[in-house]
């Protein structure tokens, strides 16, 4: 058959019959929407956070007792310094302030503004930042989702925190956090480890824990066997276990969707099937006619196999741009909350673009073979009945 | 090819375009630095999770707590306690 007019023929039919393909373009967007949608934001948190992790110290050690983290003596600092191969130890004074009224919670974070690294990485990040005013009066930098909140409860310049001794501490919000720092910094308020001690209550001797970097990877294990020598009521976390959290922690989800999606994906399939192979489908009499003026059972199928790749990659391509849009455009109202959580303070994140061309062709594939052979089995088996039968 | 259908054919691929040019052209290396600053200036790599106050915020620093309960210890740090 010509080609020029198999095409004619084939988009003419498409068109011709636009009502029985918008039903099934219609599902499979939906379907390769959602998927999408839910592995974009699942690959682009994944790579965010590994992204950042780098930046963050190898090890981590705190006091436990009873088997909880407990305040940590700041004299362990020189104890960790004492261990060959440890570089950059540094404590961390951190924790959440619980805000009673309305049950919300920020998480306040003490800084060594005096420590020239810190404050260097705190000027590049927050623009135009007067370090010497924000240490004149007692000051905090607050994250985005923060400043709306207190905004919105009419601290508008200042927060009183209430301390454990039962003071009240008033502290000047100075900046913001820039929103490209939502992703961690939402609910994050910095200010001078001193003042974030005072609030906590925690002694001038006392750190929440203490981080170091061991530069050989090899040493790992060895300073491990060390620091539980030199304590004992030590808990020593590593980067390697982060990571393998913040894997574990985003795989869990793409793997409960891919799940779902398979679910869907053979009703979608069964329905399909169903419909095709009907006995008095219009399908039957429309491949009887054809058969009648002499195609060929070859023809049939190629006709019936470009139909439905026409109607694969078009929901395939429509699915996977209106998921692109709707997380790297429009941030992903709504299924953001599923991996973020939406019990505290509201969070908008910007995902940055992540795209793995490899699983969009797993999805591809996964969506394309079933659906081709839920049209083209029940085709064949109409084809290679006799016409007269097959319009009957 | 019927015209409708080159329309169609032609709205879904600028559209697949603006896609690539947009994947192709975002500075996503300037959002992931001021993230990586926060990191380095707070120590901390955590997702900031919208948590209730008895689930994990810094994820594997703190513990999931009974909210019916929250001064009980969480059942998966007994181990330490065998440890010892």
């Amino acid at each position: 058959m010509n080609s020029n007019a198999f095409l004619h023929f084939l988009t003419l039919l498409l068109f011709k019959q636009k009502g029985k393909h918008i039903g099934a373009v219609l599902i499979s967007v939906i379907i390769i929407f959602l998927l999408s949608s839910v592995l974009f934001i699942s690959s682009s948190l994944q790579h965010t956070l590994l992204g950042t992790l780098e930046s963050q110290s190898d090890f981590t050690v705190s006091r436990v007792q009873a088997g909880k983290s407990i305040n940590t003596p700041l004299e362990w600092v020189d104890k960790v310094l004492e261990i060959n191969g440890i570089s950059k130890v540094a404590p961390r004074v951190y924790g959440r302030y619980f805000f009673a009224p309305r049950e919300e919670s920020f998480l306040v974070v003490g800084v060594d503004l005096f420590d020239e690294q810190s404050s260097k990485e705190l000027q590049s990040l927050v623009k135009d930042l007067d370090l010497k005013s924000f240490l004149s009066t007692e000051s905090m930098l607050v994250g985005e989702g923060v400043k709306t909140f207190l905004t919105e409860h009419y601290y508008k310049e200042y927060f009183s925190f209430k301390t454990p001794d039962g003071k009240f501490k008033k502290v000047k919000m100075f900046q913001t956090l820039p929103s490209q720092t939502n992703l961690i910094a939402n609910d994050m308020i910095i200010m001078p480890i001193e003042l974030a001690r005072e609030i906590f209550g925690l002694g001038e001797d006392e750190v929440t824990d203490i981080t170091f970097n061991v530069p050989n990877d090899a040493e790992w294990d060895n300073i491990i066997a060390k620091l539980h020598l030199l304590f004992y009521d030590v808990r020593v976390v590593e980067k390697r276990e982060i990571k393998k959290a913040y894997e574990n922690l985003y795989n869990y989800k793409g793997g409960l969707f891919l799940i779902l999606y398979l679910v869907t994906m053979i009703t979608f399939m069964l329905i399909l099937y169903q419909r095709y192979s009907m006995v008095y489908s219009t399908e039957r009499k429309e491949i009887g006619i054809l058969r009648a003026v002499g195609w060929s059972i070859k023809d049939i199928l190629k006709l019936k196999f470009y139909e439905t790749a026409v109607v694969v990659l078009v929901s395939f391509v429509l699915g996977v741009v209106l998921a692109y849009l709707y997380v790297f455009i429009w941030d992903a109202p709504l299924l953001s909350q599923i991996f973020l959580g939406g019990a505290n303070l509201p969070n908008h994140v910007e995902f940055v673009p992540v795209l793995e061309f490899g699983l969009l062709g797993s999805i591809f594939l996964f969506y394309a073979i079933p659906f081709l052979a839920a049209v083209l089995i029940p085709a064949w088996k109409i084809a290679v009945t006799p016409p007269k039968e097959a319009m009957l | 090819m019927i015209k409708e259908f080159f329309i169609v054919v032609s709205v879904i691929l600028s559209l697949a375009g603006f896609v690539l040019v947009h994947y192709m052209t975002h500075n996503s290396i300037s959002s992931q630095e001021m993230l990586s600053s926060v990191t380095k200036v707070t120590k901390l790599s955590s997702p900031s999770l919208s948590v209730a106050y008895y689930e994990p915020r810094v994820l594997f620093y703190e513990e999931a707590l009974n909210p019916a309960y929250p001064q009980m210890q969480t059942i998966n740090k007994m181990d330490l306690v065998y440890e010892q």
